[in-house]
């Protein structure tokens, strides 16, 4: 089995997995080096350059990681989004949607 | 101080102000087809419209005031108070996903989709009432300070730059809806985005580069001000690294929630508008990293301001220090420019909240509670009304802004204390109800009261620094939302499958899930584990 998986269908992307916690890892690292790196590297700091450069890469990285998963989660989502608005307008309405069927 | 404007300035400043309203009146048509048109762009958007309209709705008059304060007395490490954006670096993986998928218009209508019966209609009124004043709120306080600005700038009344400037922004607002918002805020960024650049380089150019600034820092015996890490202490000082540890846990987990930080209920109404569940993802994590980058940029420009003028001590007057950067030193002809970018940050933050208070006032209160059958044209000719009030209303609370300000502060802080961890807890844990989630609110309201102001005044309790008081309010909190739930029936359980099927949340649902499954709504879990060893 690959390390990170790139392949989803629609139903294995519902799932909460691997990758959804690498990306929830490195996201919020991408956002430390990528303001403290830009900031520092606008004032000439090596070690600027070095956690820009960090966070870009992880950013590549992240979006490598992630992609696939979301497209596919999209892709499949879309598909019923029109039943789950016509649920939605009903609420909004006061008509009960609880009994009808899922 | 006053800045004489020459005739190329004034043009600049016109030239804006025609696009902003011909965008306005370009996207009429749009704007006018339906309630969601009206109020989500038709739910169509690519993730970099939301997200550019994240960047500009976050980049406000007060932003480089406030950002200038922090960074004049803090220096590099005072960026970590920016940082508390970075909740969207979690949330566009996690409760953004799962907010997209629910289709809320909403927060307020989220919860009638997470939770049900009397509780959840509870919930929905008060978060649509406290949204509502909360706009009108933030509406004031930025245009109070675009007054401020424009009395600090050419000597004019504050009510004048207060009141004028929010009339244009109203104009598209009320023609397009979100479409005037949205397509404003694209251009509003980019010009934002190049001015913030154009005249912190220019400043930091002013203080001799980055090899001056080093240099005068090292002369003022001031070098640390480079380091982001230059806490006071673990405890002690004015900024302790117990306060930067609190900041990224109340920052990064919260990205597990929904509501964490108030920026959430802006960021709802731009996930709901992306295309796609990976549009909004992206959306908010650009939309985001944009917000930061601009911080950091600004920053440096801070320091450059710093090394030009050490030693101010008033905050009212190092805090306009990235203004004058720009009025000080730009070339004649380029001040309107600058003013006209000035414009951009404040239009983009003003027409989102007009937008976004008028969709809590239709959807949430009027729809639901007042006309449930109402048309489409009725919809859309309440959102307008609704823009109207939050205006006027906008003006009022502006011109009272400097009474009411620690009262409302205080009403921000109420939303991001004692109600964090109910936040992250009604996304990922099933067995929370809209009872427990009620309870934490109103406990929160009067315990934030008890532990920011009466116990300390009656001397029962010493006063604590604020990163110490997120703590106590969370833990007084569980003590009464906790027994709550437990003491309360679970939700509907035919309501939590739905939910379930439609939203897949993180974390623990298991009963919900296994009855899903039991249901026949899911993919057996062997099957996904087959296809994972497959793929």
């Amino acid at each position: 089995m690959a390390l990170i998986r790139r392949s989803w269908t629609a139903h294995e992307a519902d799932e909460w997995t691997r990758e959804d916690w690498v990306a929830i890892a490195i996201s919020p690292t991408c956002y430390v080096l990528l303001t403290i790196g830009l900031a520092l590297s606008l004032l000439l700091q090596t070690s600027g350059y070095v956690m820009l450069a960090a966070g870009i890469v992880l950013t590549v990285l992240m979006h490598y990681v992630i992609d696939p998963k979301l497209r596919a989660v999209s892709a499949e989502y879309e598909r019923k989004q029109q039943a789950y608005l016509n649920q939605l307008e009903a609420q909004v309405r006061w008509k009960d949607t609880d009994s009808e069927d899922l | 101080m006053s800045v004489a404007f020459t005739a190329l300035d004034w043009i600049w400043v016109g030239l804006f102000l025609a696009l902003m309203i011909g965008s306005g009146v370009l996207f009429y048509r749009l704007g006018r087809r339906s309630e969601s048109d009206f109020f989500l762009a038709g739910r169509g958007l690519p993730w970099w419209l939301p997200a550019s309209s994240v960047y500009a709705t976050h980049t406000a008059t007060d932003t480089p005031m406030w950002i200038t304060g922090v960074i004049y007395q803090h220096g590099m490490a005072g960026i970590w108070y920016t940082f508390f954006s970075a909740w969207a670096a979690i949330s566009s993986f996690v409760s953004t996903r799962i907010f997209r998928r629910s289709l809320a218009y909403t927060q307020a209508e989220w919860n009638v989709v997470r939770f049900t019966g009397l509780g959840a209609e509870l919930l929905r009124g008060w978060m649509a009432g406290w949204q509502f004043f909360m706009n009108m709120f933030v509406l004031g306080w930025v245009g109070i300070a675009m007054g401020k600005i424009c009395a600090f700038l050419f000597g004019w009344p504050v009510w004048v730059g207060l009141v004028a400037f929010s009339l244009v922004c109203a104009i598209y607002v009320l023609a397009a809806g979100y479409w005037g918002v949205v397509m404003a805020d694209f251009q509003q960024g980019i010009i934002a985005f190049l001015v913030i650049l154009i005249v912190s380089f220019w400043g930091i150019s002013v203080a001799g580069g980055p090899a001056g600034i080093i240099a005068k820092l090292t002369a003022l015996g001031a070098l640390d001000r480079m380091n982001p890490f230059a806490f006071t202490g673990w405890w002690s000082g004015s900024f302790p690294t117990a306060w930067f540890v609190t900041m990224l846990v109340i920052a990064l987990l919260g990205g597990f929630g929904m509501g964490t930080t108030v920026d959430w209920y802006v960021e709802a109404q731009r996930i709901q508008s992306a295309r796609t569940v990976r549009d909004a993802s992206y959306s908010i994590w650009w939309g985001t990293v944009l917000g930061l980058v601009r911080n950091s940029v600004w920053a440096v420009s801070i320091l450059a301001f710093f090394v030009l003028f050490p030693g101010l001590t008033e905050t009212a007057e190092y805090e306009m220090g990235w203004f004058r950067l720009g009025f000080d030193y730009l070339p004649v002809g380029m001040v309107g420019f600058f003013f006209a970018a000035i414009l951009a940050i404040h239009l983009s933050t003003i027409s989102s909240h007009l937008n976004l208070g008028a969709l809590y006032a239709t959807r949430d209160l009027y729809q639901h509670y007042v006309n449930p059958k109402a048309s489409e044209a009725q919809l859309i000719l309440v959102g307008r009304v609704s823009t109207v009030i939050l205006l006027f209303g906008s003006f009022f609370y502006g011109l009272m802004m400097e009474d009411l300000t620690s009262w409302l502060i205080f009403a921000l802080w109420i939303m991001a204390a004692g109600i964090w961890l109910p936040n992250i807890l009604q996304v990922v844990w099933w067995r929370f109800n809209a009872w427990g989630y009620l309870s934490a609110w109103i406990a929160n309201l009067g315990f934030s009261w008890l532990v920011v102001w009466i116990l300390p005044a009656l001397g029962v309790i010493p006063e604590i620094p604020d990163y110490q008081q997120f703590w106590l309010l969370m833990v007084l909190g569980a003590l009464v939302y906790l027994p709550v739930t437990f003491l309360t029936r679970p939700e509907n359980m035919d309501h939590l499958v739905r939910y379930y099927v439609q939203s897949r949340p993180l974390g623990w649902w298991g009963p919900v899930r296994s009855e899903a499954a039991r249901r026949g709504l899911l993919l057996p879990a062997s099957a996904v584990h087959a296809g994972s060893t497959s793929g």
